[in-house]
């Protein structure tokens, strides 16, 4: 059984005229895989991770997550699903502002009622792993697009979830580190063996990755298997 | 998780500081407000209301007066006077176990004091011990009549510090003990009693049996005091000053509906009205200053409606990486919780201050309202009891102003939360 499942998701908007936005959505992602849906803007491609990532309801259809139906679900089932399976990544990378980098890896720990010692040792040991022990404690201000991004995948990191899902990861940042943070997340996946379904219209951006699912006004189209990439890059992780 | 929600709360407050301040601000001065408003109405209350009660005694007096209504063939203008009748109505069976403590003064004769060459005028009568306490007279030096006097029917006299004064200008207090002559009878002055500017400030007292041996042995009678058990409520006391008045008003000829027959000084209602009318003095205080807390709630619920506002794309995140909508109902809670007990604490701390810089100064300065000097202000404070109830007020007042924000953030989905900026 594939860890994600999608059997004809519908999706319509109703701000004041209906929206159309997934037209019958039918998708299996496997355990391990690197995906990546690309799409021009208004194609549904935000609209379906947000359903991936719980934070938004589907209207018809099916969406299973690791044998889990996602449906009608409380807030309260929707917050706990999302902080135990799934880790998110934000174009505007979204830290807390106020909060230090290691105070923001710990959020999600915190949420699971993890005592503060216990979480903050957690929280050291993934910014170490992503080289980010002396910005422990710094604000996010005083940080770097790349740094800021690290630090937010070190959070989405930190509860060991099922999937990560990365919205434009690389929006913001400008193209030298776009590809650090690409070949990031192309290590994670092939080290520590985790889902990532990363959310784009760049094409260069769905070329790091295993498979490109393109979608066009609210329906999949042409699914690619790319292997072209494994000619370049190499680990950039310790 | 207590432990961590202090962590959460302490952290968000300090680095949003200038809206902690704000909120602050509005909390503290809400409640510094009330409290120094408490405590200068409970000073000029202890003041002027405090100050009164020192002259008016828990009893009734009444003395003959001056009819103004013709009666029963009687012109008006009639001097009413009482006698032994009044008396023994007054300690008769009607009123038995309710009218007490009977005290009757003799009529009064107008004398010239002497001693020396100064002289004052006086107005003289009988009286027995227990005047002294029915009417709160106040010693200033030596003692009042007592029952040795009444007894052995002593020449002694208590005049007022006004009249010592006059006699013996260089030390008033002085004249207790010395022999003065009233009209041609001597007295030993065996006290004397502080003046307040009214009219009695000419009353001089000497023995009740004395004054019936020299001066009039007639059973006339200037007052009557005495005290009463029984009557509980202002409408009771009125209803038995009215029966009882009433019954000397027949027994003396008076229209009824005239109330310049008799004389009569009524301590119990006038106690009772002052009460009333403190308590309305309170409540109008306590509107005032809960009105004033309203604004401090106020400033709390609106700075808590910006925040809820300007931190949603804060909880979206928060949302996001599995925050449950309970969570942030919490978080919002507790830091309103926190702001306003804390400024609330310090408000409360400053009010009370002020209260004691209140006592210190302006409560030191005096005003004459004729009878004597007072101070402007006795004790402008405002008891812990009253200022902990107002301040926690304050602080369930500050829970439900963000409970109501917080209710609405809790309730925004995650999506919507995100994009907000």
């Amino acid at each position: 059984m594939a860890l994600i499942e999608l059997r004809d998701i519908n999706k319509t908007y109703n701000n004041g005229q209906p929206l159309h936005v997934l037209k019958g959505i039918n998708l299996n992602i496997e355990k391990g895989e690197f995906v990546s849906i690309m799409g021009a803007s208004g194609s549904g491609k935000s609209t379906l991770l947000n359903i991936l990532g719980i934070l938004d309801n589907y209207d018809t259809g099916t969406y299973t997550l690791n044998g889990t139906l996602m449906k009608d679900l409380s807030e309260r089932q929707a917050a706990d699903y999302r902080n135990r399976m799934i880790g998110f990544i934000f174009q505007s990378f979204n830290l807390i502002s106020f909060k230090t980098a290691v105070e923001n890896v710990e959020l999600p720990l915190y949420y699971q009622g993890v005592p503060r010692k216990e979480r903050h040792a957690k929280a050291m040991e993934y910014l170490e792993k992503l080289g980010l022990t002396q910005w422990a404690s710094h604000f996010p201000n005083e940080m770097s697009g790349g740094q800021k991004q690290r630090v937010a995948i070190a959070r989405a990191l930190i509860t060991q979830p099922q999937i990560i899902l990365a919205d434009e990861p690389t929006g913001a940042l400008d193209s030298k580190t776009s590809v650090e943070v690409m070949q990031l997340l192309k290590q994670l996946n092939q080290e520590e063996k985790i889902t990532i379904i990363v959310v784009t219209h760049e094409s260069g951006v769905a070329n790091e990755t295993d498979k490109i699912i393109h979608i066009k006004d609210g329906i999949i189209g042409q699914i690619e298997e790319n292997t072209r990439h494994d000619a370049w890059g190499g680990p950039m992780m310790k | 998780m207590r432990i961590e929600i202090i962590h959460e709360i302490a952290s968000s407050l300090r680095n949003n500081k200038l809206r902690t301040a704000l909120t602050g601000f509005a909390v503290s001065w809400g409640i510094f407000l009330l409290i120094a408003l408490l405590g200068a109405g409970n000073g000029l209350m202890n003041s002027f209301l405090g100050n009164m009660a020192d002259f008016i005694s828990q009893s009734i007096s009444v003395e003959g007066w001056r009819t103004s209504k013709p009666y029963k063939g009687f012109k008006e203008n009639r001097n009413i006077q009482l006698d032994q009748k009044d008396v023994d109505y007054t300690m008769g069976d009607d009123w038995k176990g309710i009218i007490e403590n009977v005290t009757t003064t003799t009529s009064s004769t107008s004398v010239t004091l002497s001693l020396g060459g100064h002289t004052v005028n006086g107005w003289m009568s009988g009286v027995v011990p227990e005047y002294r306490e029915q009417n709160k007279v106040r010693m200033a030096a030596g003692r009042f009549i007592d029952p040795t006097d009444l007894q052995e029917r002593k020449k002694v006299i208590v005049i007022s510090r006004h009249q010592a004064k006059e006699l013996m200008p260089d030390n008033p207090e002085g004249i207790v003990g010395t022999w003065i002559s009233a009209g041609s009878i001597s007295f030993r002055v065996v006290g004397v009693y502080h003046t307040d500017e009214s009219e009695f400030r000419r009353a001089v007292n000497i023995p009740y049996t004395t004054y019936k041996g020299i001066y009039d042995s007639s059973d006339k009678i200037e007052s009557i005091t005495f005290n009463v058990n029984g009557p509980k409520t202002l409408e009771d006391h009125k209803a038995f000053e009215e029966e009882y008045v009433g019954a000397l008003k027949r027994m003396h000829d008076i229209a009824p509906d005239d109330n310049r027959g008799l004389w009569v000084m009524n301590g119990y209602t006038s106690n009772l009205e002052m009460t009333k009318a403190q308590n309305i003095l309170r409540i109008a205080l306590w509107i005032l200053g809960l009105l004033t807390l309203v604004s401090g709630i106020v400033g709390v619920s609106n700075i808590m409606l910006i925040t809820v506002k300007e931190r949603t794309h804060e909880f979206g995140i928060r949302k996001a990486i599995g925050a449950k909508p309970g969570a942030i109902l919490r978080l919002i809670i507790a830091e309103s919780v926190a702001i306003t007990a804390v400024f609330g604490y310090i408000g409360m701390f400053l009010g009370m201050i002020a209260c004691q810089v209140m006592d210190k100064t302006v409560g030191q300065n005096s005003v004459n309202i004729g009878m004597e000097e007072i101070r402007m202000l006795v004790n402008p404070t405002v008891g812990l009891d009253v200022a902990l109830e107002a301040t926690l007020l304050l602080i369930i007042a500050g829970t439900l102003a963000g409970a109501i924000p917080a209710w609405k953030a809790a309730r925004v989905k995650p999506i919507e939360a995100l994009r907000a900026e």
